[in-house]
């Protein structure tokens, strides 16, 4: 296990390496235009250009731009030339924000999604699995943007069943702060409550035909403890590095809905750049979220590898 | 005379298929005596699992009709409700099934499993107190070093330790009955006979009754006191094991024995020609490297699967090899006809030395040597019709093309016994035998010299194994073809073997005329195959376990 | 070796059909998901009918404006954007089809004109993306599952990059600079509004989401006995990926395929929406949600019908999609059909 831990960590190093140096190709080389020009976003001036050539060393060689731009982002000295800001600063103000919703939101996913498809996988081919498979799959053909305008046009501006407003700290007020949230928290987890209840679901079906069920029921164990102790138990473990990936995909969808519901956070910061074509916050906002999923995921196959003895001692029969 | 312990009137069970209506059991009465070992006895499709797993309603479904009587003691299973049945299952009966390795939950350690079957009836029962009689129940069946075992997971345990265990677990609760569905059929020859005696001796020592279920005639006559036989759903015929050893009266019955293949019996006689030597294999070597490391993996080990073999066939005979999994013998085919790179050694065939050569001096070889594979169902291409298959050699040879390939592949087709117009069928309309026709019309279709045939008849049913080997017999004597045979079962090697050659751990451990072979073994682990090998003879298995005793 | 004796379902001979026959078969069993592939082909339609609309019943174009345009309606006058920046509401057929939902805000476009030229660009983009998806990841899944060793390292660690990088930031940092600075590679050279752009960057990032389980495939079908059949005959590496393998890649091929179609779609309409997709003069549901949530409150309907619109589309092609798989595979399906006594038809002399 030690051996599986250690490994898998040296990968992530590398995973991180070669991501980054994605993150600086898609940004200054593939595009074909000057990447300084890119960066002065709308109000270009040739001084500004020049500036900005040699604060990032757009005429280095590309190595040294590399570790140039690496360099500045990590240690916090990017400024979004269109906002005038410190972009690292804002990024770090946005998290709390990004955290609840994403948080939040992955809480109300697992938890429906595994009851959904564990109903729907036990009661399989009656009607409340044809009504949940519908759902699911209606879920998740959802736009998740389109769903959040929807919701924030039908039941916060029409109807004002849900408050309007942004984003309300925690520690001002726990209740406002949920309030805020809810309808954002439901548009996330939708798509995902669909996906995950399937996935589930067809789990758990091929799990059910299993020899070690037909050995379990022959033991005499009740049609429940089955179900939980060793159809469910069996079929959670591929949904482990599913939510590994899946969380990093969050993050994508968390811009829309905060930019819909002005939550505040990265993604909404991100949607501003977007919107101007600002790129320096862009390129932070994206090497950083990279970086956080692969880190994230790193820790989920440490988990899955721990929960799956064969994984965790090794396959060597004794 | 005593109760029967179960009584089963009239079962029959259907089950609703995407084909149609299925009707697996039809009309099964039975009596199971204390005391006795009662063995069904079938191939596939006959309905003796049906029946067995019918027993403690594993059946039941929303696609299944079952009706009749099962009683055990006094009490009605078959329209006992889930309750009921629950209460049944472990506790009066208890089942042990084919494949100890997928049976497990791969999660949960053995102990567990075990005190989960005791709790879940005796609520009473702590989880120390469980514990304890999980690991006396792990040492009642022979598990060595049983307080570290009992904590071990599936995956870490043996194939025989694991059936060990599962036959552990079925016994947590006294119970009166004990089903074995095919207990041994996923396990090598030799742990098989440690199985079957624990089967035996379990049964004796706690007064069980127990349903053997088995399509293997040998270990019917090494352990069975009765004998049901079933074919398509019914009992053909029933009786004590001697009679229906030595005085069948149903033609299913002599038909099923006469299929059976007899590891003491010599070989029928072969015309035996001085000839060339056609093939020499001369210390053949294929190790797989074991990869570890944090970053780079280096090799640290090697798996040595071939570890210097050497022999040589003659033109015109046949050469069995057998082995037990893990022997090395499948690694030894694919590495003679080049499919694997040996790691060092010699093949020559017919004096050329073929190891080494590039795969372009190669490709003309290829007609010269085929194989012929063990698994009907893995071996030809499902989305292929078998007219392409068969011809698909010829194709790639450069041999004939269009109405003159078709008209090849046809005649191929019919001297294996297959029709024509079987051309333009897919694989899956085949039954197994049929299927294994087809993949011998394919290696024959080049007309090489040489053929190994790896397993070709072990995923057969007996009656059919028969048939197959009776073809491949006429097919050497028409094309005078010569074959390695490569087999676990050293009863049909004998059988159509010239020479064997016996193979353990990567190694040739003995070799030499069939005969000499099967009755004057010299190696050791010759010796311990052999006598593992069940008889299906029940006087023969008596008297050798007699001399055993002694 | 497990001997066929174990009550299973293998479906026992049947009348001679080949695999896509009993496929075919299975699907036309399957009313629920030929009802929703009807749906989608109408949605299509409705897309291709784009230019026959635009020409003899609107009168106008997806980028034609009408900002001071009045319509005569039964004598009557009514403003296409009246002062404050309102946008006329649907009027069906009053005005002979022209504005047929309205206009879609200060520029006072046809609505119904962009819903329909916007569903050509959502199909195409989504259609496209899939297709260069489906083509990079087979021959990369055949390659890496085929040959192993070095090829499958190098292609493997270049997938999990790419993998590790959540799909939409991914898009959206290549959306961005591409639509900003136009792509140059080689001989290639496209402007940053190209439709290409979207198209090629959907493209590639699903690769990898579809190279590693058809690899997966690849790497146990490789181990089957047939294959190695093929090799003892003389089969070079070609005729083995492409004559033994393909074949029996070819479902999953057709339901990742169909799938993808969905999931292009579906990017490239948020891509579109945070402005880094389809870029003008070019419109897509995408683009039209994103501009009509500017006027969510005052004007609804330009929000609600494009993305209502692209919901019906993905939603038909992933029920559809679940009814190919279950044809083609009907092994995924729950099985219903518990473990029958027979597995082989039984002994006739053949």
């Amino acid at each position: 296990m030690v051996r599986f831990v250690v490994r898998r960590l040296c990968g992530m190093v590398a995973v991180l390496f070669a991501v980054s140096v994605l993150v600086f190709l898609i940004f200054n080389v593939i595009p074909n235009s000057d990447p300084a020009l890119r960066m002065a976003g709308k109000n270009a001036t040739p001084t500004l250009v020049h500036n900005i050539t040699e604060e990032w060393g757009f005429d280095d060689s590309l190595p040294q731009q590399y570790v140039t731009m690496m360099g500045k982002i990590f240690s916090g000295d990017v400024i979004s030339y269109e906002g005038q800001e410190n972009v690292d600063e804002r990024i770090v103000e946005g998290i709390p924000a990004t955290f609840s919703l994403c948080f939040g939101a992955a809480v109300i996913w697992m938890f429906f999604g595994v009851l959904f498809g564990y109903l729907s996988a036990v009661r399989a081919g009656g009607l409340l699995d044809r009504v949940l498979t519908i759902v699911a799959v209606t879920g998740l053909s959802i736009p998740v943007f389109w769903l959040a305008a929807i919701l924030l046009n039908y039941l916060t501006y029409q109807t004002e069943i849900f408050p309007s407003g942004g984003y309300v700290k925690f520690g001002e007020s726990p209740l406002e702060w949920a309030e805020h949230l809810i309808l954002p928290w439901v548009t996330m987890a939708i798509v995902y409550v669909g996906i995950y209840s399937r996935v589930l679901r067809s789990n758990m079906l091929d799990a059910m035909n299993e020899d070690y069920v037909r050995t379990a029921r022959a033991k005499g164990l009740s049609e429940r403890r089955v179900m939980t102790r060793h159809v469910l138990r069996n079929s959670l473990i591929p949904i482990v590095t599913l939510f590994g990936l899946d969380f990093g995909a969050l993050v994508g969808g968390a811009i829309a809905v905060e930019a819909v519901f002005s939550l505040n956070g990265i993604g909404q910061y991100a949607y501003e750049s977007l919107i101007n074509t600002d790129l320096p916050p862009i390129m932070a906002i994206v090497l950083f979220g990279a970086f956080f999923i692969v880190l994230f995921n790193a820790f989920v196959d440490i988990a899955y590898a721990w929960l799956d003895p064969r994984i965790r001692l090794g396959e060597e029969a004794r | 005379m005593s109760e029967a312990l179960l009584t089963i009137s009239d079962l029959r069970v259907a089950f609703a298929t995407q084909s149609g209506r299925v009707q697996a059991v039809d009309g099964v009465s039975f009596e199971l005596m204390p005391g006795e070992v009662l063995a069904i006895v079938g191939e596939s499709g006959s309905g003796k699992s049906v029946t067995a797993q019918t027993i403690i309603g594993l059946t039941r479904s929303v696609n299944a009709e079952i009706e009749g009587s099962i009683k055990l003691g006094e009490q009605e299973l078959v329209t006992a409700s889930e309750g009921e049945l629950r209460g049944v299952r472990g506790t009066r009966v208890g089942m042990v099934f084919q494949d100890p390795m997928t049976s497990f939950n791969p999660v949960y350690r053995i102990g567990r499993q075990i005190t989960e079957a005791l709790r879940a009836h005796r609520g009473d029962v702590s989880k120390d107190e469980a514990r304890e009689r999980a690991v006396e129940l792990l040492d009642s069946v022979g598990i060595p070093n049983v307080e570290r075992r009992v904590d071990d997971y599936p995956h870490e345990f043996s194939g025989g330790m694991r059936q060990r265990a599962m036959i552990a677990m079925a016994l947590a609760l006294d119970p009166e009955v004990l089903i074995a569905d095919e207990p041994t059929t996923a396990l090598d020859v030799t742990v098989q006979a440690q199985i079957l005696a624990l089967l035996e001796r379990v049964n004796r020592e706690r007064g069980l009754a127990t349903i053997l279920i088995t399509h293997d005639l040998g270990v019917v006559a090494e352990v069975a006191d009765r004998v049901l036989v079933m074919h398509k759903g019914t009992i053909v015929e029933r009786g004590d094991l001697d009679r229906i050893f030595y005085s069948p009266s149903d033609p299913y019955t002599r038909k099923l024995l006469d299929a059976v293949v007899r590891i003491d019996t010599a070989a029928p006689l072969r015309a035996r020609r001085e000839s060339e030597s056609l093939l020499e294999v001369t210390d053949l070597v294929k190790h797989f490297p074991v990869k570890r490391g944090i970053v780079f993996e280096r090799e640290v080990d090697q798996v040595k699967a071939v570890d210097g073999v050497s022999f040589s066939v003659r033109q015109g005979e046949t050469l069995g090899l057998v082995g037990e999994s893990g022997s090395g013998k499948s690694t030894l085919s694919r590495t003679i006809l080049q499919l694997l790179r040996p790691t060092s050694g010699s093949v020559r065939f017919e004096g050329n030395e073929i190891v080494g050569l590039s795969r372009r001096r190669l490709q003309p070889l290829r007609r010269e040597m085929q194989m012929v594979f063990q698994d009907p169902f893995a071996s030809l291409n499902p989305r292929k019709r078998i007219g392409q298959i068969v011809g698909e050699p010829l194709r790639l040879q450069g041999e004939a093309r269009g109405g003159e390939l078709r008209r090849q592949v046809q005649e191929l087709l019919d001297r294996v016994g297959l029709s024509a117009e079987h051309y333009d069928r897919f694989p899956h309309e085949f039954s197994g035998g049929q299927r294994q026709r087809i993949g011998i019309a394919r290696a024959l279709a080049l007309r090489p010299k040489l053929i190994i045939a790896d397993e070709p008849v072990s995923a057969l049913d007996v009656s059919i194994r028969a048939q197959i080997l009776d073809l491949l017999s006429e097919l050497q004597a028409d094309f005078g073809l010569t074959y390695i045979f490569v087999a676990h079962d050293i009863g049909v090697v004998r059988q159509v073997s010239d020479r064997i050659a016996v193979m353990y751990r990567g190694k040739i451990v003995e070799e030499g005329a069939a005969d000499t072979v099967c009755e004057r073994p010299q190696d050791a682990y010759t010796k311990k195959l052999l006598a593992a090998v069940p008889i299906p003879d029940p006087r023969e298995a008596r008297a050798r376990r007699q001399t055993v005793v002694q | 070796m497990r001997v066929a004796s174990q009550p299973n379902v293998e479906e026992a001979a049947r009348a001679a059909a080949s695999p896509w026959q009993l496929a075919w078969r299975r699907l036309r069993r399957n009313r629920v998901a030929l009802a929703f592939g009807g749906l989608f082909v109408l949605i299509v339609v409705f897309a291709l009918a784009a230019p026959l609309w635009a020409n003899h019943i609107a009168h106008t174009g997806p980028n034609s404006t009408h900002t001071l345009q009045k319509l005569e309606v039964d004598g009557e006058k009514r403003e296409v954007v009246n002062p404050s920046g309102k946008p006329i509401g649907p009027q069906w057929l009053e005005a002979g089809g022209r504005f047929f939902v309205g206009a879609d805000g200060r520029l006072g476009r046809d609505e119904m004109v962009r819903l329909m030229y916007g569903g050509r660009t959502s199909l195409l983009v989504g259609f496209s993306a899939a297709l260069i998806t489906t083509l990079l990841a087979t021959l990369l899944g055949l390659l890496a599952g085929y040959y192993r060793g070095w090829t499958d390292t190098v292609i493997s660690r270049a997938m999990d990059v790419i993998w590790a990088f959540p799909v939409i930031l991914l898009a959206i940092a290549l959306g961005l600079t591409l639509a900003v600075g136009g792509l140059k590679i080689g001989p290639l050279e496209l402007s940053g509004s190209s439709i290409w752009i979207p198209i090629l960057i959907i493209g590639a990032v699903y690769v990898p989401y579809m190279a590693r389980p058809i690899r997966g495939e690849v790497l146990s079908l490789r181990e089957k006995e047939f294959v190695e059949a093929a090799e003892a005959q003389g089969a070079g590496a070609l005729r083995v990926m492409f004559g033994e393998l393909l074949p029996n890649l070819a479902s999953t091929i057709i339901v990742f395929f169909t799938l993808g179609v969905a999931n292009a779609m579906l990017l490239e309409s948020m891509l579109s929406f945070l402005g880094v997709g389809v870029q003008p003069p070019n419109t897509s549901w995408g683009t039209m949600v994103g501009s009509g949530f500017q006027l969510i409150t005052s004007a609804p309907l330009l929000t609600v019908l494009p993305g209502t619109l692209l919901l019906l589309t993905v939603l038909s092609i992933n029920v559809f999609g679940d009814g190919l798989r279950d044809a083609l595979d009907p092994r995924s399906k729950l099985r219903l059909e518990l473990h029958a006594g027979a597995s082989e038809p039984e002994g006739t002399a053949v």
